[in-house]
């Protein structure tokens, strides 16, 4: 027999390292899930034109995650600005003016506290709803029936979702941006003794514009992500009822993970 | 005219198809028998472009559908009408508007036509005035019912059957026989049905393909069937039909 032709016995499991196998595994199955979602969002952009014909999904998408969200987020947003605006009071000491609690408020909830926290809440309540949506279709061949009927799911499914986030989000973060500064108000005057001018004015000195456009663009970037993660998870779900629960789980882990990086991304380079 | 050629197809490292092939002709029922799990249902979705195969070809009046873009694709699937196993009724819309559907999306329809259509088709499947209920209000043959209008509504020239009778008591299953016999004689299409239910395939087949481990044992009308030498074709038949059945042969 020739030399090269011999094969030497090797016990593979006993002298292989377990733990690359396992990252080779994840790798693989990490770059294949971002390949695919980045080839549906290449499938919505090119079929933009036929999403047009379902323009009244996405009318009936807005009402779902806007009006349906409206008030979790007005009930979060407010109690927010009470909070930051009772521990902003509580963190000062006696010679600095009052009214700088006023400006520590709308300065947090307007970059930070409001998109964030909307944007947590809405990552397991929208994101959530559309995966388990989704899902639930898939497993019991509705979408499979919608490609029968000759419609392009993705455009009648996926893409109303997406847009009406993209808007949605903004519209329920401008609203809670000014439940917030109420909390806020409501905060200083009822439990931290502050007048309501001092409030005011403290919020007038430091109240730029920009903060408010930032937060909406973050808005916008988190209504993005959290729909298109949720119907990614959603559409390509796999495994019967075990799967939906599964794949919406996993919806609101994944978006919020990406919400908090996204947020820290987007401050590095807009501020 | 369907042609199913050499099909291979494999899920997560599973053979399912090992090369089936048979044809179905114009304006007749081929009923696709085998074992549960034996890739039927895959089959049907292949035809329509929904799974694609390995290997093989499926043509559909000669054109190709493994080699078809989307576009191509989606005008194909107005020649057809799906009976899903499930039905898949979309659950938030009334039975109405389930019909209605492909009517308003994919037809130049008038409202009135619409809902004259839709009264057609539930008049066909026996389900009148039933459109304003929800799918969740309705049994599992009420269900298949409505599926069965939903595809038919735009009048296709051909129609696939994923299990019609499975989960069915024997009367509702007989119901869809006879419907499914009707459509045929009246709209005149061809038909594919896929089960595991004999006594239903011999009431609404032509001709039968038989399959097992993922490839065609043997094509043929009824007798032909029944008659086989195959050894596997009759232990499949024996296995699956009652002997009242066989008697009556």
């Amino acid at each position: 027999m020739d030399q090269t032709e011999q094969t030497i016995p090797m016990p593979v499991e006993e002298y292989s390292f377990p733990i690359f196998s396992v990252i080779g595994r994840r790798s693989e199955a990490f770059f294949t899930h971002l390949g695919k979602y980045v080839s549906l969002l290449w499938w919505i952009v090119r079929n933009l034109s036929n999403a047009r014909k379902y323009s009244g999904n996405i009318a009936q998408q807005m009402v779902l995650i806007g009006n349906n969200s409206m008030l979790i987020v007005v009930f979060v947003s407010t109690f927010v600005g009470m909070v930051t605006s009772v521990q902003s009071a509580y963190q000062l000491y006696a010679w600095i003016p009052r009214s700088v609690v006023g400006s520590l408020v709308i300065k947090s909830v307007l970059l930070e506290l409001t998109p964030l926290l909307t944007a947590l809440v809405l990552a397991g309540k929208v994101g959530a709803t559309i995966t388990a949506e989704l899902g639930s279709m898939r497993v019991t061949e509705q979408v499979d029936a919608l490609e029968a009927l000759a419609f392009d799911s993705v455009s009648f499914l996926i893409t109303p979702r997406i847009v009406a986030g993209i808007i949605m989000f903004p519209v329920l973060v401008v609203f809670g941006d000014a439940m917030a500064v109420l909390g806020g108000l409501f905060g200083a005057v009822t439990i931290s003794n502050i007048s309501a001018s001092a409030f005011i004015s403290g919020m007038k000195g430091s109240f730029e514009i920009w903060d408010g456009v930032f937060g909406i663009i973050k808005a916008t970037f988190f209504g993005f992500t959290i729909t298109s993660i949720a119907c990614y998870q959603g559409y390509f779900v796999e495994g019967g009822s075990e799967g939906v629960g599964k794949a919406t789980m996993g919806t609101v882990v994944l978006t919020c993970l990406a919400v908090v990086v996204m947020d820290f991304v987007l401050a590095s380079i807009l501020l | 005219m369907i042609l199913i050629e050499n099909i291979w197809k494999q899920f997560s490292g599973k053979q399912v198809h090992c090369g089936i092939s048979f044809d179905v002709r114009d304006k007749e029922t081929l009923v696709v028998l085998g074992k549960s799990g034996g890739g039927k249902s895959v089959l049907l979705k292949m035809i329509i472009g929904l799974v694609k195969p390995d290997a093989g070809r499926i043509l559909v009046d000669g054109k190709d559908v493994v080699q078809m873009t989307y576009p191509q694709l989606r005008a194909l699937r107005f020649k057809f009408g799906f009976l899903f196993q499930g039905a898949a009724l979309f659950d938030s819309m009334t039975v109405g508007e389930n019909i209605a559907l492909s009517l308003r999306r994919n037809a130049d329809f008038a409202k009135g036509d619409i809902n004259d259509r839709i009264d057609y088709a539930l008049h066909i499947v026996g389900l009148d005035h039933v459109d304003h209920l929800m799918p969740s209000s309705l049994s599992g043959g009420m269900k298949k019912r409505v599926g069965l209008a939903r595809a038919i509504a735009l009048t296709p020239r051909y129609m696939l059957y994923d299990e019609p009778t499975t989960g069915l008591d024997v009367a509702t299953a007989d119901g869809i026989n006879l419907l499914i016999n009707e459509l045929r004689t009246s709209l005149g299409v061809t038909s594919i049905v896929v089960t595991h239910d004999i006594h239903s395939a011999f009431v609404v087949g032509d001709r039968f393909a038989v399959l097992e481990k993922g490839a065609t044992l043997m094509t043929g009308t009824r007798e032909e069937i029944q008659n086989s030498e195959n050894e596997e074709v009759r232990k499949y038949i024996n296995s699956s039909i009652s002997p009242s059945e066989s008697g009556h042969a």
